[in-house]
């Protein structure tokens, strides 16, 4: 493991033969460094690589306007050996200056995050394979939304002139669709999505000859609400709410990982009895989302029922979420400091309910759903991701776990209280897509067991008087922080989320957050996982990725 | 000509196939909320009764939207023929005692090539639509339906070997527990068949929504996705009362022969359709033609072998 020092220290060798501004250590198993110099890029990259750190989780500017400063944040990430390196580089900030080596080449998994930083900031990758827009509408193309001069008002004017924008665009590309390919081939565009019964709010132009599939290229960004952006207009308890708003689905989960990050610049402790309760929260969330998830599954290969069953379990869930916080879905329960509310203790009669009726009908699932012949004949062939591309492309939770990558931030970088849970990486072999839905279900039976610890812990906490349910919820930060940037991780019900925080000084409102989100990574395979494979095999393929549009898009 | 015009309209015609769907549709919708564990449908008149008259009446009046680019003629006969087509088997139907409309030599005949037919007509459906997933849908289920046919015809051979005759009629008199017995293997490999043909789970792959959107199906609004809605529910009831007169001994009940013998089977097949529709995921059209080609039709051969055996071992000289 990487806290022995010694791989760790491995880094730092590499780092000494380049020209860093600063090498530190940064948390248990992060080093933060910077890079003087644009050039050193690429080779360093090559160098980390080798070393093992295979996976780039994000690339995130930052864009400070009075510095005249564009800074680079790479996350690298071994999920191997749990070592992660934040390095830093400053780019020139005009936008024919703003240009740096794409690092897509040596790691896949940067391919969309490049391409979401050229189109929300305007950095330039060299030798980027793919460099087109992605997530923004057509009336921001040539535009960087992001960037801190970007004139949001003076775009949203001419409203009526951007939507026409849009539309002339899609159908320019849909009457060109047939003419740019080879006339004497029976291939064809098929738009799945966007209102198509099993896609979202996500198009895929699949390439398809017949049931046959060619190649897909997916198109995102339909609901795309500039979260990163909306932050900053809000003060930083007002922020929640944008932040929940990553995928509904799971709310608690992605508050716990900004929280941390604004208790970290702020230097606030929170109580053990807060984090028990985000840990008891965010399960009850993870679960609602799981449940969700296995029904999505069998819906996708035309199976409603495990769908209305799980629906009936998660009810009883969603009746605590409500006793507690008054909100069944956006509960933003969650923020820095601790939770929102105190806990009125007869709120656990709600969550025994909830866990007696899961203990009452999980046992139906699995003999009728998990292990299901027809599902198997579906799914056990398809889909299937080896352990090399897991870390190639960066992928995370339970898509990375299903194809045996020991990788949960819950236990390689705990937070809250999971330092203190007894829970253990659940991993399945295969890597298929029944193999993620197996994982789902088995993860829903571990959360729930995690439920029962936290519950036991607080009501022991408050029996012995250690807690206060009703004073320890939360501790007081400052409304103003100091100027500091920090990143904070959680395992998310759909993987890994990286937030990255920058705040300046006296700042009311975060100045940048990035929102890494594992849906984006996902998403990439899905070409992937497709090409060659029929029609019928989309909505399987793209279901047991798990990915949800919300945070897709952001 | 009054006797006909009121066989056209009333039983077994018009009127009978649309009492008939409202209340099948009524009961799928009540059975299937069961197996979901949730309600179904409540508020509108007793137990929800009303809910699918209002939304069949709702469909009828809706604008049939003809979309742009389409052969208006094929988009807009197709439906009623459709209809027309999945309606006339009712005509060969012992459906009591004493009543069939048109009591021919060649009723198995006439039942099985008026079901073969109509998966044709809906084929034409989607190839008129002028849409990608229509048409997709259009060549799925003309896939589906040559492969599953042959089963399905050689399926349905199996009492008419056995009882030396194609007369519907005979082959309900002639049916007693014992070759019901006989002919069990063949009515299960029917009823696997009438899945294929009914684009019923596992088989669904036709109209498979979260693939090809709603197949044939979805260019379709209004008054022509009502007929075809209907057509729909009326093959359901040709292909049930084609189940429930070869092998279930049609009318013949236990304490007494009636329609309403006829009428309970075909519910206990329409509950069985359901579910395997309640836990069945779908299969792709690649592995429902290697289960067609593979497996059924080799073993309804092997079927047909075993009724012969029957025949020589048993019905000697019958």
């Amino acid at each position: 493991m990487a806290r022995d020092g010694v791989l760790m220290q491995s880094i730092k060798d590499i780092l000494k033969n380049f020209d860093c501004e600063y090498v530190q250590d940064y948390k248990k198993i992060w080093i933060k460094a910077k890079l003087n110099s644009k050039d050193d890029l690429l080779r360093l990259s090559k160098e980390l690589k080798k070393n093992g750190l295979r996976s780039l989780s994000t690339v995130s500017p930052t864009d400070f306007l009075e510095e005249n400063i564009m800074e680079m944040n790479y996350f690298f990430e071994d999920l191997a050996t749990k070592r992660n390196l934040w390095l830093k580089l400053d780019l020139a900030r005009e936008i024919s200056e703003c240009k740096v080596e794409s690092l897509t080449p040596l790691f896949p998994s940067a391919n969309w995050h490049e391409r979401e930083a050229y189109s929300m900031f305007g950095v330039n990758f060299l030798n980027h394979p793919d460099l087109r827009d992605i997530i923004k509408s057509e009336d921001y193309s040539n535009k960087a939304p992001f960037r801190k001069d970007f004139d949001w008002d003076a775009h949203e004017k001419n409203t009526l002139l951007n939507v026409q924008t849009i539309v002339d665009s899609f159908k320019k590309e849909q009457e060109n669709n047939e003419i740019n390919l080879d006339s004497d081939s029976s291939e064809t565009i098929l738009n799945w999505g966007p209102t198509h019964p099993a896609s979202g709010p996500i198009r895929l132009r699949v390439h398809c000859d017949g049931e046959d599939i060619i190649s897909i290229d997916p198109d995102i960004g339909y609901v795309w609400r500039a979260l990163e952006h909306l932050v900053t207009k809000k003060d930083f308890v007002g922020a929640i709410v944008a932040v929940e708003r990553l995928c509904f689905m799971d709310n608690i989960n992605s508050m716990t990982g900004y929280a941390m990050a604004v208790e970290e610049i702020a230097d606030v402790k929170i109580t053990p009895f807060a984090s028990w309760m985000r840990v008891l929260l965010g399960e009850v969330a993870r679960i609602s989302s799981h449940f969700m998830g296995m029904g999505m599954f069998f819906m996708n290969m035309g199976l409603h029922t495990l769908a209305m069953w799980n629906m009936d379990t998660r009810e009883f869930f969603l009746d605590f979420l409500e006793s507690y916080s008054g909100a069944r879905i956006a509960t933003a329960s969650v923020e820095p400091g601790g939770v929102r509310y105190g806990l009125d203790m007869e709120m656990f009669v709600e969550l025994q309910k909830a866990l007696d009726k899961f203990d009452d009908s999980i046992d139906e699932v699995d003999a009728i759903f998990v292990k299901n012949p027809t599902m198997k004949l579906r799914a056990l062939d398809v889909g299937v991701l080896s352990e090399q591309e897991i870390h190639e492309f960066g992928l995370s939770g339970i898509v990375a776990r299903a194809s045996g990558v020991k990788t949960d931030i819950r236990i390689d970088e705990p937070y809250a209280a999971y330092g203190e849970v007894d829970l253990e990486y659940i991993t399945q072999k295969g890597g298929s897509a029944k193999d993620r839905f197996e994982m789902l279900f088995r993860e829903l039976k571990q959360s729930v067991k995690i439920i029962k610890q936290a519950k036991a812990k607080i009501q022991e906490g408050v029996a012995s008087g250690e807690m206060n349910p009703t004073k320890d919820h939360m501790v007081k930060v400052p409304k103003k922080l100091p100027k500091g940037e920090a990143i904070s991780r959680v395992e998310w019900a759909r993987g890994e989320v990286l937030m990255h925080l920058v705040t300046e000084e006296k700042a009311k409102t975060p100045y940048r957050l990035k929102l890494r989100a594992p849906s984006f990574n996902h998403t990439m395979m899905v070409n992937h996982l497709l090409k060659g494979k029929t029609l019928s095999d989309i909505p399987l393929i793209f279901g047991s990725l798990y990915i949800c549009q919300g945070d897709l898009d952001r | 000509m009054i006797q006909t015009i009121t066989q056209a309209v009333i039983f077994p015609g018009l009127l009978y196939v649309l009492v008939w769907a409202v209340a099948l549709f009524w009961f799928f919708r009540k059975f299937m909320a069961v197996l979901h564990k949730r309600v179904g449908p409540k508020f509108n008149g007793i137990a929800g009764s009303y809910q699918t008259l209002f939304d069949f009446s709702k469909l009828l009046t809706k604008e049939s939207i003809t979309p742009d680019g389409v052969n208006p003629y094929l988009f807009s006969t197709m439906p009623p023929l459709a209809l027309i087509v999945a309606m006339l088997p009712a005509a060969f139907i012992p459906w009591s005692e004493g009543f069939v409309v048109i009591d021919t030599e060649y009723g198995l005949l006439a039942l099985v090539v008026l079901i073969g037919i109509e998966p044709f007509l809906l084929f034409l459906t989607g190839f008129g639509s002028n849409n990608k997933y229509s048409f997709l849908g259009g060549v799925r289920i003309l896939t589906q339906s040559i492969s599953m046919e042959t089963s399905f015809f050689l399926a349905a051979l199996s009492p008419a070997l056995l009882f030396g005759t194609l007369n519907l009629t005979t082959i309900v008199e002639s049916s007693t527990w014992f070759s019901f017995l006989i002919l069990f293997p063949a009515f299960v490999l029917y009823f696997i068949a009438l899945l294929g043909l009914l684009e019923q789970p596992p088989f669904n792959i036709p109209d498979a929504e979260q693939e090809i959107v709603y197949g044939f199906l979805t260019e379709y609004s209004g008054t022509n996705y009502f007929l075809l809605k209907l057509s729909q529910f009326a093959e359901f009831m040709a292909v049930f009362a084609g189940t429930v007169t070869l092998y279930l001994g049609a009318y013949k009940g236990l304490l007494f022969n009636s329609y309403f013998c006829f009428f309970i089977k075909m519910v206990l097949v329409a509950m069985i359709m359901m579910t395997i529709r309640a836990s069945t995921p779908r299969v792709t059209l690649a592995q429902m033609l290697k289960f067609s080609w593979k497996y059924m039709v080799p073993i309804t051969l092997l079927n047909l072998a075993w009724i012969l055996l029957a025949k020589s071992m048993f019905f000697m000289g019958v």
